[in-house]
């Protein structure tokens, strides 16, 4: 189960493959773990600077018994197997939005993306909702507002996905 | 033989003479760049929807500017998720929140125009390698790319495409030393100038307390000038203090100190107010985007530290905080 959610996140399962799988995951729990587990461990290889407690040690730990996230992505990736597994992705994480979206928007993405997902940021460091306020004060007097314009306010309104 | 060393001597001090002009031009193109990329943010009139692409999500929003004889007037509302809507006019915000319209910030209006000054310009060619980076169509506008790439780890490289009949940003990304994008704008559908809708700017009423945007009194008086006496010692070289005021803010009972520093791409902002001993959870560092956050209590006054510079400035930043009386 852990390589098959593994290959999943690579996207290298194919469309009825990743559906079964994604049946899975939506029934059992433990299951569904595994794939918040996976996603936290990529984090942290992408950005071990974020992380202040002693998960990185844990996740660490838990990645000895789990060598196969660490592997290189296959290159024969099929393309449609790969935009499949992505678009279904999106419906239980927005890491397959991203990764589209960086195809559309950035050349830089889209080149990163033949090695690696875009960076994430683990989920817990993300700013509260109740801190905007101090976002909102810092954008009015941030040189980016002579850059971008008020674009740059959008940053100071951001909602949690968290909520449900 | 003396003739010929003499000869090698001149020509290539003039190689040497000639590289440094066109090195010394290429970053004065790029300076005066920045200046009209500045200056079109706040003068032109424009309408389009962009992408905000961070941490891993993407979002969309509509964007509406345009510049009066009195000022700007600028709407922003997001396109997905909750309704969230921001109206800035004459240094003052409101924001739409909790299905109503509510003031957020009201500021002394800054010069009318771009406040890119010489010195702040001087401190960015000291700090990041400016170069243009070629030619790229975004939104179906031709852009100038242009990048700066900082020269120590303490800020993030910043990458802008500005288009080159009005200067207009019309995409710009952050990305960390890794040379990943950590946030990024980009349009993908603008109008410049022409007809565009000023129905929502409406002079009567906008501002008035009844059929336009609420006053505030929390927030209305805005901030005055200080000297609080709190300084910070670290900060990455050129990041010049822009702002040190004492400020109301929504959902606080103490008005509250904020110092900014700025190098002139990013700023960091350092505020501090008395700790009412209810921040168990305060402790720590959080990002959104190019963004960092980080938090402590520190002599029984809550410090935050705020800035689009990496988790490691900020973190050394108001980890150098201390009051140095008045």
């Amino acid at each position: 189960m852990k390589k098959e959610i593994s290959a999943l996140m690579d996207g290298e399962l194919f469309e009825d493959e990743a559906e079964n799988l994604f049946d899975q995951i939506k029934r059992d729990p433990a299951t569904h773990k595994d794939w918040e587990i996976y996603h936290l461990i990529g984090d942290v290889l992408r950005q071990p600077e974020h992380i202040h407690c002693d998960l990185s040690e844990k996740v660490r730990e838990r990645m000895q018994g789990e060598p196969t996230v660490l592997a290189p992505r296959g290159r024969a990736v099929k393309q449609r197997a790969r935009a499949v597994a992505l678009s279904a992705a999106a419906s239980l994480a927005a890491v397959g939005v991203v990764a589209w979206m960086s195809l559309q928007v950035s050349p830089e993405a889209a080149s990163q993306m033949a090695m690696q997902q875009p960076a994430l940021r683990p989920v817990s460091a993300q700013i509260q909702p109740k801190s905007n306020d101090y976002l909102m004060a810092h954008q009015e007097f941030s040189p980016s507002i002579d850059m971008n314009g008020g674009a740059s306010y959008i940053r100071t309104v951001s909602y949690s996905t968290d909520e449900k | 033989m003396r003739m010929y060393v003499a000869l090698r001597t001149v020509l290539l001090g003039g190689l040497l003479l000639a590289a440094a002009n066109t090195y010394a031009e290429e970053r004065q193109i790029s300076l005066d760049w920045l200046k009209t990329v500045a200056f079109a943010a706040h003068q032109t009139d424009y309408s389009g929807v962009f992408v905000y692409q961070y941490d891993n999500r993407v979002e969309t929003s509509r964007i509406i500017h345009v510049v009066e004889s009195d000022s700007e007037y600028e709407k922003l509302e997001s396109l997905d998720g909750p309704k969230r809507e921001i109206i800035r006019h004459h240094g003052q915000v409101w924001c739409y929140i909790n299905h109503k319209m509510v003031q957020v910030d009201s500021q002394q209006v800054r010069g009318r125009f771009p406040s890119l000054l010489p010195e702040q310009l001087s401190a960015l060619s000291s700090n990041y390698l400016i170069k243009e980076a070629g030619m790229e169509r975004v939104a179906g506008y031709n852009t100038q790319v242009i990048l700066f790439q900082p020269k120590d780890n303490l800020r993030y490289a910043h990458k802008i495409w500005a288009h080159t009949d009005s200067g207009l940003l019309l995409k710009a990304a952050v990305l960390n030393d890794k040379k990943q994008v950590i946030e990024q704008y980009a349009f993908t559908q603008l109008q410049i100038g022409g007809n565009i809708d000023r129905s929502w700017v409406g002079a009567k009423g906008f501002m008035g307390h009844d059929a336009g945007l609420p006053v505030s009194p929390e927030t209305a008086m805005g901030g005055t000038a200080i000297n609080s006496g709190w300084v910070v010692d670290t900060l990455p070289a050129g990041f010049k203090k822009t702002r040190e005021i004492q400020r109301p803010m929504r959902g606080k009972h103490a008005p509250v100190t904020q110092i900014v520093f700025s190098d002139g791409l990013g700023a960091i902002s350092i505020f501090i107010e008395p700790a009412d001993g209810d921040e168990d959870d305060a402790d720590g560092l959080s990002s959104r985007g190019a963004v960092n956050l980080y938090h402590k209590v520190l002599d029984k006054h809550l410090i935050t530290a705020v800035g689009e510079v990496p988790p490691r400035t900020v973190m050394q930043a108001l980890d150098s905080v201390r009051y140095n009386g008045k």
